[in-house]
């Protein structure tokens, strides 16, 4: 067994200053203060313990409230719905009643002979447009022609038993117009024409 | 009372229905003089098995317009005589009396655009088969857009034995027109549709969004 020497206890201690230590003892001295250094600094890396890593979590500071909503949004959660089987019908009943609305706006369902007639007059100056002819005994009034965007186009859309009709547009309820777009016209024994349109069944 | 009542019952009933009901479409519709003579009229149309509608139509039409009354009458007693034409015609092409009454309309109406009465009843003659009216508007339509009246007719005729569908006639009509538009003359697209036969480009057909926006008239009459 080795002994060490009484100055280099001293010299660690303190009690002996590092210049009175003998030459040959002072690297002797150095390596143990080093180790003894080495011994007194904590254990470095993941071998932290539980209670350093808890009291770290607590010193952090609180998430800003963006950062716990986005946490929240993207974070998985479970949902129970509870649904009372009497609200399901009347979910249902609400669901079917908007369906058959919307088919609604899908304009009249057309029969085995009828088809669609399309009138169009330019008439920029006018307050109303009717169209008036076989199709509907010449009852001025009863079709009107619709400008919406008020850009002097007037137009309707009509459903018509198939078949070959004469009409004229009536202006303001007192001009009587005919079609100068429509491709037939026939004299109409007035001194005037009449318009052509040939209705062909939709469902060919 | 009960007199009164019975006379009135009896007096309904002594009238026939149809003339009944034409002078309710008249009444407060055309001036109330002519509605004597343009009832009279209709109802020798209807004893000679002449469709009838055609002549209200032109009654209503002249009373809508503020004609005077007695222009009201010789129009509808034109529109007889051009019923009474059509049937001659009808007749003479082959159509075995009683002559339909549709088809009495559709002669008049081709009539009406200014085919030729020879035209007209040689497309009668060659297409023994009512109905006619799709192949006389046909017919008409090129003739109006300055088609050889001959030609036209052959054109119409031929898609007919070639099969195709009397409802399509108008599209064989709206295919020579076509080639028009592009360029051709009229000689070529008569020409170049006869070669396409029976085949013709589909009809358009009205889209989701016309029919969306469709209305049916109060009461729409049929032709």
């Amino acid at each position: 067994m080795s002994v060490i020497d009484q100055r280099i206890h001293q010299a660690l201690d303190g009690e002996l200053a590092a210049e009175v230590v003998p030459a040959e003892l002072r690297h002797a001295v150095a390596q143990l203060a080093a180790a003894a250094e080495l011994l007194a600094a904590p254990p470095p890396g993941p071998a932290a313990s539980l209670e350093s890593r808890v009291m770290a979590e607590i010193r952090r500071p609180a998430p800003s409230r963006a950062r716990r909503v986005m946490r929240w949004l993207v974070t998985p959660h479970a949902i129970i719905l509870r649904v009372r089987p009497a609200w399901s019908v009347v979910f249902a009943a609400v669901v079917a009643t908007l369906t058959l609305f919307t088919a609604g706006d899908q304009g009249p369902e057309l029969g085995e002979h009828e088809g669609i007639a399309q009138f169009v007059g330019r008439f920029p100056e006018a307050q109303s447009v009717h169209v008036v002819g076989t199709f509907n005994d010449w009852r001025p009034g009863s079709i009107a022609l619709e400008d919406q965007d008020h850009d002097g186009v007037w137009r309707a859309t009509v459903v018509l038993p198939a078949g070959t009709y004469e009409y004229m547009f009536v202006v303001d309820g007192e001009r009587w117009v005919p079609d100068h777009l429509a491709e037939r016209l026939v004299a109409d024994d007035f001194g005037r024409e009449n318009s052509i349109v040939i209705v062909r069944p939709a469902r060919r | 009372m009960k007199r009164w009542v019975g006379l009135a019952l009896s007096a309904c009933v002594a009238l026939p229905l149809p003339a009944q009901s034409v002078r309710g479409r008249l009444e407060g519709r055309i001036p109330s003089t002519a509605i004597p003579a343009v009832d009279s009229l209709i109802q020798f149309a209807a004893q000679e098995g002449l469709p009838t509608e055609p002549l209200i139509q032109k009654a209503l039409e002249g009373g809508a317009k503020h004609v005077a009354g007695p222009r009201i009458v010789a129009a509808v007693q034109l529109s007889l005589g051009q019923l009474r034409d059509a049937r001659d015609l009808l007749v003479r092409a082959g159509d075995q009396p009683p002559v339909l009454p549709a088809e009495m309309t559709t002669v008049a109406w081709a009539l009406r655009r200014g085919l030729p009465a020879p035209l007209v009843e040689r497309v009668v003659a060659a297409l023994a088969r009512p109905p006619r009216a799709a192949a006389m508007h046909a017919v008409a339509d090129l003739v109006a857009h300055g088609f050889d009246p001959d030609s036209a007719a052959d054109l119409i005729i031929d898609a007919v034995h070639d099969g195709v569908p009397r409802e399509r006639l108008l599209d064989v009509s709206t295919a020579a027109l076509q080639q028009v538009q592009r360029g051709r003359t009229r000689a070529e697209a008569l020409a170049i549709v006869r070669r396409q036969l029976p085949n013709l480009p589909a009809p358009a057909r009205p889209t989701r969004g016309n029919v969306a926006g469709a209305r049916r008239p109060a009461a729409p009459v049929p032709p």
